[in-house]
């Protein structure tokens, strides 16, 4: 066996990005290439951009589909159950190729801002994190009323928008109990959605309350968690340098009451100059 | 609304705003199928199954990592792909056997459908190519062949095809984006 053996089969591995993109590979290949794809920076980054290409090439096929369609498919959808959003990305089956994650729109928009966005973003950070925005969000769908569901709304809106934002980074913090704070932000948009996992067990009577840390500066409450619900903050500058969670009397407090239970800082999402 | 926002609510259940999302984005699901399906029966079929699946699976998308309109479109095209070639399969499968077969679903339509701008720039930068680079590109995204099948029908060695995929999505990507 040649020496050059190992070296040949590897380019070999490289050169798939474009006929994957494309959808060209057979199904073994494309597994694998899947798992080359999970190991390789290059292929993934290259993937990427080919998969926004093969997507102008669909969009320019775009047609009417006949009228009737519209009622067969709203009628399945009040038929279809959902699966369940609750558990992270990365733990459910994966039926997607990665590549369905393009980084850019299609034509036709003009959302220039995630055009320039950097290919070398942490997307697997990013991704889990927002996994887990997106599970707790949705987590408690029973019991809802209108005012609820409303509010529901407004905030998944805030949130696309931050996730949507070209500098968006997510961090994470564990405490020793194995509880978390995970943080998805923008330093350019101001905005930082905020989730914590594992706190549920409160006495009575008791909330979390988050709190925006800044050196030489009162710490600002930036509101209690109801839940599993994530928070949205908005109006971060670029001194916040990190964030603090307190347990508080109902209704909050207008400055801590106690230690904090977990405390994350923002260096890491573009923040804390 | 936008699909991205409108996607992150369907995955929490919400039909109104699948309903708007069926607006924005049925249009290029169901262009897309039918360019590469073509049968119109089948066509419709496939598109309706796409939809219900991003209805189903939206809980998958994740706005951090994409547009909600590629992560439909890739997944239609996975899966009018999938119907392409498993149509191929049942027709070598009849020819093997010896009977005469006639599939009227592999008529060319993409002259009846409607010119929008769009499509008038991807034909342009798609004539700039070399031929071996639009018919790379094309033989496997608009007509579903993998790439092996792509090197044999023309002539070429699999090493060639896969650099004249690269070489033309790359240079579409410039075209489009000077012209946009
Ligand atoms: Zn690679």
């Amino acid at each position: 066996m040649s020496v050059l053996g190992p070296l040949f089969r590897r380019e070999d591995r490289h050169s798939l990005a474009a006929p994957y993109a494309l959808d060209a590979l057979e199904p073994d290949e494309r597994r694998r290439f899947e798992k080359h794809l999970q190991k390789c920076g290059r292929c993934t980054v290259e993937v990427r951009a080919l998969s926004e290409d093969a997507v102008r090439l669909a969009w320019s096929q775009a047609a009417p589909p006949p009228a009737a369609m519209r009622e067969r498919v709203l009628a399945a959808v009040q038929r279809t159950p959902q699966e369940l959003g609750r558990a992270p990305v990365r733990e459910r089956a994966p039926q997607l190729p990665p590549h369905v994650w393009g980084t850019e729109p299609p034509p036709g928009r003009s959302r220039a801002p995630r055009a320039r966005r950097p290919l070398f973003v942490p997307f697997a950070t990013a991704t889990a994190a927002a996994a887990l925005v997106v599970a707790g969000l949705f987590a408690v769908q029973a019991n809802r009323t209108q005012d609820q569901l409303d509010a529901q709304r407004t905030q998944a809106r805030e949130i696309a928008h931050v996730l949507a934002a070209p500098d968006v980074r997510a961090t994470t913090g564990t405490d020793e109990r194995g509880r978390s704070i995970g943080v998805i932000a923008s330093a350019s948009e101001k905005e930082a959605v905020i989730t914590l996992t594992g706190y549920a067990d409160l006495p009575t009577g008791r909330v979390h309350q988050l709190w925006l840390m800044r050196p030489n500066v009162q710490p600002r409450s930036l509101g209690l968690f109801e839940g599993d619900t994530p928070l949205v903050a908005t109006g971060l500058d670029r001194t916040a340098t990190s964030l603090a969670v307190t347990v508080e009397p109902d209704g909050g407090s207008a400055q801590p009451t106690s230690q904090p239970v977990v405390q994350l800082t923002l260096k890491s999402v573009g923040f804390g100059e | 609304m936008e699909a991205d926002e409108l996607l992150v609510l369907v995955a929490g259940g919400d039909q109104k705003a699948f309903e708007q999302l069926y607006g924005l984005v049925s249009g290029p699901v169901f262009g897309l199928v039918r360019r590469v399906v073509r049968d119109p029966a089948q066509s419709e079929e496939v598109t309706q199954e796409v939809l219900l699946e991003a209805w189903r699976s939206a809980a998958r998308f994740d706005p951090g990592r994409g547009s909600a309109l590629s992560w439909i479109l890739t997944l239609a095209h996975r899966r009018a792909v999938d119907r392409v070639r498993s149509a191929r399969a049942a027709v070598d499968r009849e020819q093997r056997e010896g009977r005469r077969y006639h599939d009227p679903a592999f008529d060319q339509v993409s002259e009846e459908v409607e010119a929008g701008l769009e499509r008038e720039l991807v034909r342009r930068c798609l004539n700039r190519l070399t031929a071996l680079q639009r018919q790379s590109v094309t033989l496997a995204y608009y007509d579903g062949y993998t790439y092996r099948e792509v090197a044999e029908r023309l002539s070429l060695p699999l090493g060639t095809v896969k650099t004249r995929m690269r070489d033309g999505l790359t240079r579409l990507r410039h075209c489009l984006g000077g012209a946009a």
